[in-house]
């Protein structure tokens, strides 16, 4: 019964008190404008949210031979707690994979999603940062190799329906998860490149070639 | 190890009772006021009695099936949930696509959708329609409309009618900055015309 009761005494976030919290906050940050309270608790490391994509960026590659192919330069960024449902998030993370960043800034301008504005903001931070700390040369030449999302907090509220019975409601935050790295997208990401006519044949002349006629000499 | 399982067995249906029973209001909800009424019981599925002892207080004699209230009875299938977050191929594909239909405009550099106006571009005239109405709205206020407006900019005159006895009545309302180079004079003429067959120009007043 303790248990119980500690678990409904942790409910206390209902959808008023949410409302009202995020309400009182005036910061100036654009960051933290729209986030709740709850949110801003710098004492809970679940607001934090994961920090090792960014350890990423700190490692420092040994210096390569000279006969040795560039390694290509890359930039991890991320945006943790996005009070945007991770399932939604997905659509516009998966979209944008493959994409050259000039392409998936323009095409992003005309998703009508609220994720795509801050997949857009995290995609040109991730370009100045690469041009600035990650040795990357032209700004253009980036794409994107890695975009995923991952789960954020989730708060539980109470919705009322008809004839007394109650709802669930869950305010659902997301991270947002991307790498950029130089160099040209590959023309295969999602689909197998298209072939040319004559790659076309060759491979129907090898699938020709190559069958057998079975329980022959 | 069993006497956790019994312990840990009871405990719930404890909770489960006290939660049923001792609900928000501090009573049983109000759904099995009538259980056990004899009228009622055609609702409940029949039990043996024999079974269980009169004294012995069971769930399941009091509700039943209902226990497993709102609660999936089967696996989704895989097959159902990757319809349910791709859709179909022809119908409702979920996935975003890429937009083939996307141009850069020629004066701004800002993109847009083929068909559209620019909204960069759109945005400026906006700007200047809101400070033209508000200007409009200044001189000449709420009277009735009888005249048509015509907005000089800095530096503009009335042009002349080709006779130049008739004068039409207009309102003249004056903008204090210059005319924005985007915004022609000449806004009625279509752009492809026949050329000219005299040498008059019309209209007067090209910019």
């Amino acid at each position: 019964m303790s248990s119980l009761v500690r678990q409904i005494a942790r409910l206390n976030l209902t959808q008023r008190n949410l409302l009202q919290n995020s309400v009182k906050l005036l910061a100036p940050v654009s960051n933290s404008l729209h986030t709740t309270a709850a949110l801003n608790a710098k004492w809970n490391k679940a607001n934090q949210g994961p920090r090792k994509w960014l350890e990423y960026n700190k490692i420092v590659h040994p210096p390569q031979k000279p006969d040795e192919e560039p390694r290509k330069a890359y930039v991890c960024h991320m945006r943790t707690n996005i009070k945007y449902s991770p399932d939604k998030m997905w659509y516009i993370a998966s979209f944008v994979r493959g994409m050259s960043v000039d392409e998936a800034v323009k095409q992003l301008s005309f998703v009508l999603k609220k994720g795509a504005t801050h997949v857009k903001e995290v995609i040109l931070e991730a370009q100045e940062m690469a041009v600035r700390q990650h040795n990357v040369e032209y700004k253009s030449n980036l794409w994107i190799a890695e975009s995923f999302v991952g789960k954020g907090r989730y708060f539980r509220g109470i919705r009322r329906h008809a004839r007394g019975r109650q709802g669930r409601v869950e305010y659902k935050h997301c991270h947002y998860f991307v790498r950029l790295e130089e160099g040209q997208p590959p023309k295969d990401y999602y689909l197998p490149a298209a072939q040319s006519p004559e790659q076309q044949l060759e491979k129907w002349i090898q699938e020709m070639r190559s069958r057998k006629v079975i329980n022959s000499l | 190890m069993s006497r956790n399982i019994y312990l840990s067995l009871s405990n719930f249906l404890n909770r489960l009772e006290s939660l049923l029973f001792f609900g928000q209001r501090g009573r049983p909800p109000m759904e099995f006021a009538l259980t056990g009424m004899p009228g009622f019981e055609s609702n409940l599925p029949k039990l043996s009695t024999e079974n269980q002892s009169p004294d012995k207080f069971s769930l399941k004699e009091l509700l039943g099936d209902g226990i497993l209230w709102a609660v999936p009875k089967h696996r989704r299938t895989i097959e159902k949930r990757l319809k349910r977050k791709f859709g179909v191929p022809e119908y409702n594909w979920k996935p975003l696509i890429a937009k083939t239909n996307l141009r850069t405009c020629n004066q701004c550099g800002h993109d847009h959708e083929l068909g559209i106006l620019c909204p960069h571009c759109y945005k400026k005239v906006e700007q200047e329609t809101r400070l033209m109405q508000e200007k409009i709205q200044q001189e000449l206020g709420l009277e009735p409309i009888e005249n048509e407006v015509i907005v000089l900019y800095e530096g503009e005159q009335m042009e002349k009618s080709a006779d130049g006895t008739s004068e039409r009545k207009v309102r003249v309302v004056e903008m204090e900055k210059p005319r924005p180079v985007w915004f022609s004079k000449n806004l009625m003429q279509k752009t492809t015309t026949q050329p000219a067959e005299t040498k008059e120009v019309k209209p007067s007043n090209l910019g």
